[in-house]
């Protein structure tokens, strides 16, 4: 327990991790409808080839939808 | 409190199981509850996925967390992409439930509710998880490449070629079944027809939207979609009842055939994002609401099951599809039960995001019991209809007849008691003009859901709206897999033919993708439209035809398990494999056998083109054919028919046989040669 403890902080602490939560279930809805999701392509490109040049919103998902549906990957009965 | 569990709550499971299931199995003379047989379906789920599963995924396969799988070795943000086990489950969930689980048991309940069950639940346990879980933990372990790469890598090149053809066959087939069953559930209804024609502006509209209008925004364009989908629904029974646009929309079925034929062809050359992804996204939510929407109504309505429990065309002279129960009931439920086209989905998008191996399990083995729940809940629907309504709606004209006094006298002969009027109010209700002679399981479930989400929310003034909106929903997504489902074979054919002529495989080449496109429709086409004019019905044929190419897929699929575990030195757990695997062998060559060899011409293709052909030669004309040109075009369809059943046939007999003979080599090796992906592990495994 810390009584000094600035309640202005706290609510803001309290509002990310809300937002955290958002961003969460935003991103679990995406991926089971397997809709292209641009904020994870671009985390993971900064997170991992900060040197490259990251595609734009447009760009991005017009390339993954064409990805998805141009390869032979066959769907059910 | 794992201790509780396995103490109270396991034991509990395996008694309310035992319970439902002797309900369902011994109750003599009184209707049973269909709660009973939801219930006894979940309770074996649960248990086969806690003690077969478990033993199958530390056993068996021997997952190990510490090795890094494809979705972070290649990680790149877009197709591997390490994701959330409840997630991924969704999303494989999404990707292997579609017509299929809807429509076998369907057209198995005309043997009585209790030998579809049977079978969806032996064989989802024993063969069709096994079989999604094995290949998806085959296609993690090699980069997640696909069945057929597999096939190439761990059985040889010539098998691989093989399963290739075999899979291009397949899908031509049911290309062919999907749009006859969208076919036989519009045609005459201008209502359901308006609908689903209103779905192409929609869909294009949604993929100009969501490109130029608001990049990247799918959740506020699928929710426009929705919006719009469901004004072009209400607006439907208007359209039905105007005297100008009603014929409009009043088509036969030839007509549609040529309808559906012709936006194969011109959907399959769009570009994708305008109108293949928008339908997509709109097809996938309505697959998971209406799912989730039936499965509570069944437990809100708890409807009774007039069904028998075992019908007496279990001899095989039932109207539906003809053929005793074995192996034509194994044959009829493909995908609920065990299904060849998940292997092609369980080594496609799925391997490539699996976050860790032991997440194998319940995407695998638990997404496969959840579409086996689906094809439980159709046979439930299709088992609280009245048995005459069924089978009003199931048997061919050149059976029942067109009129609803023939059709209530022929069924009430087989002791299925129905009056005309109850046959004409239950098409009044539905808002259509017939039920009679609706074959292909869609409109039979739509039928069914309506009566149980009628009671649940609307009453008996809901169940045209129900009917319609079932029937939307699963011709969305058969117009969807259509539209996809041509691209595919498109490329395959590019593929083959790429090795004939160079050119023709270049996929960039404008000519030579149409000329692939023109080759996959034209071929589907042919079977649909075979169909279509099929005076048999045409779905008691392609649908067995279809069946017997879904099951084998899944024999050669599991053929393939069972090769990668003698060749990881696993052959002590072979028999996971290799029981279902000599059940659908077993099952499969029988079927075909008897598909082209019986010489009862209501099951066998030889006997009933010679049947034709010789009366032909005659010149005398058998009913239901109406000319001489009629009868040898029955004869010439049957010998292609049974030609294609042939292939299939042939096809696994020599998968079988390349698949013992590498077997039998790496027995004899002292060390594991199955070709893996060389072991990493995560970076942090160590520490």
């Amino acid at each position: 327990m810390k009584p000094d403890i600035d309640p202005a902080a706290a609510r803001q602490a309290r509002r990310a991790r809300l937002l955290e939560r958002a961003r969460a279930l935003r991103k679990a809805y995406l991926q089971v409808f397997g809709i292209p999701d641009y904020e994870g392509y671009v985390a993971h490109m900064a997170a991992n080839h900060p040197e490259q040049q990251v595609m734009s919103q447009k760009e991005f998902f017009a390339r993954a939808i064409d990805r998805k549906y141009s390869k032979k990957g066959p769907r059910c009965c | 409190m794992n201790r509780i569990a396995s103490v109270v709550v396991w034991p509990l499971i395996a008694i309310v199981g035992a319970i439902s299931f002797a309900t369902l199995a011994l109750g003599r003379g009184e209707t049973v509850n269909a709660v009973w047989l939801v219930t006894a379906a979940l309770s074996v789920y649960f248990i086969a996925y806690r003690f077969y599963s478990k033993f199958i995924a530390e056993k068996v396969l021997q997952l190990d967390d510490k090795r890094v799988t494809p979705a972070y070795r290649h990680n790149d943000g877009m197709d591997y992409v390490p994701t959330n086990k409840w997630v991924l489950y969704g999303h494989h969930f999404a990707a292997i439930a579609g017509a299929g689980p809807l429509v076998g048991p369907v057209l198995a309940a005309q043997m009585g509710y209790l030998p579809g069950t049977l079978w969806i639940l032996a064989g989802v346990v024993v063969a069709g998880a096994v079989q999604d879980f094995i290949v998806l933990f085959a296609s993690m372990r090699r980069d997640g490449r696909s069945l057929g790469e597999m096939i190439k890598m761990e059985l040889g090149p010539v098998p691989g070629s093989l399963a290739l053809v075999g899979v291009l066959a397949i899908m031509i087939i049911i290309l062919a079944v999907l749009s006859l069953i969208v076919v036989k559930a519009l045609a005459g209804s201008p209502w359901g027809l308006f609908t689903i024609a209103a779905t192409i502006p929609i869909a294009l509209f949604m993929g100009v939207y969501m490109r130029y209008i608001r990049p990247g925004k799918v959740g506020e364009t699928s929710l426009i979609g929705v919006v719009l989908l469901m004004t072009a629904l209400l607006l439907g029974r208007t359209v039905a009842a105007s005297p100008t646009w009603g014929p409009v929309f009043t088509l036969t079925g030839t007509q549609l055939a040529w309808c559906l034929i012709l936006y194969g062809g011109v959907a399959a050359s769009l570009p994708v994002w305008l109108m293949l992804a928008p339908r997509d996204y709109l097809s996938t939510f309505l697959k998971i609401g209406t799912v989730a929407a039936l499965a509570l109504g069944i437990y809100f309505v708890a409807p009774e099951l007039r069904m028998p429990q075992i019908s007496r065309f279990i001899d095989g002279t039932g109207p539906v599809f003809a053929g005793t129960l074995f192996p034509f009931l194994f044959i009829t439920i493909a995908c609920g039960a065990v299904s060849g086209f998940h292997a092609l989905i369980s080594s496609g998008t799925t391997p490539k995001m699996v976050e860790k191996e032991s997440h194998a399990r319940f995407i695998g083995f638990g997404g496969m019991l959840a579409e086996s729940f689906v094809a439980i809940m159709a046979l439930t629907a299709a088992c609280v209809l009245d048995p005459g309504v069924y089978f009003a709606m199931n048997a061919p004209a050149a059976v029942i007849g067109t009129t609803v006094e023939n059709a209530s006298k022929v069924i009430s002969s087989w002791g299925f008691v129905i009056t005309p009027d109850v046959l004409q109010q239950t098409a009044v209700d539905i808002g259509e003009t017939t039920i009679l002679s609706r074959a292909g399981g869609a409109p039979t479930l739509a039928v069914g859901m309506a009566q149980i989400l009628g009671q649940a929310v609307g009453g008996k003034a809901m169940e045209a709206f129900w009917y319609h909106f079932a029937i939307l929903f699963e011709a969305l997504f058969i117009l969807t897999a259509v539209d996809a489902g041509t691209r595919v074979g498109r490329f395959m054919i590019q593929d083959m033919l790429g090795h004939l002529y160079k050119p023709l495989g270049n996929t960039e080449y404008l000519p030579a993708n149409l000329g692939a496109t023109v080759v996959c429709v034209g071929l589907w086409g042919y079977f649909l439209y075979q169909g279509v004019v099929d005076p048999l019905g045409g779905i008691n044929t392609l649908w067995q035809l279809f069946g017997v190419g879904n099951q084998m897929l899944a024999g050669i699929a599991l053929l393939l398990c069972s090769t990668v575990l003698v060749k990881m030195k696993r052959e002590r757990y072979v028999w996971v494999t290799l029981v279902p695997t000599a059940w659908l062998l077993v099952t499969t060559l029988t079927a075909g056998w008897q598909k082209i060899f019986s010489a009862d011409p209501k099951v066998g293709f030889l006997a009933l083109a010679e049947r034709f052909s010789s009366a032909a030669a005659k010149g005398t004309v058998l009913a239901p054919a109406k000319s001489i040109g009629e009868m040898q075009r029955v004869a010439f369809n049957n010998y292609l028919d049974a030609a294609v059943c042939g292939v299939f046939v042939v096809l696994v007999i020599a998968m079988c046989i390349y698949a013992v003979k590498i077997c039998l080599t790496a027995l004899k090796q002292a060390q594991p040669t199955a070709v893996e992906t060389p072991y990493l592990a995560e970076p942090g495994a160590a520490e």
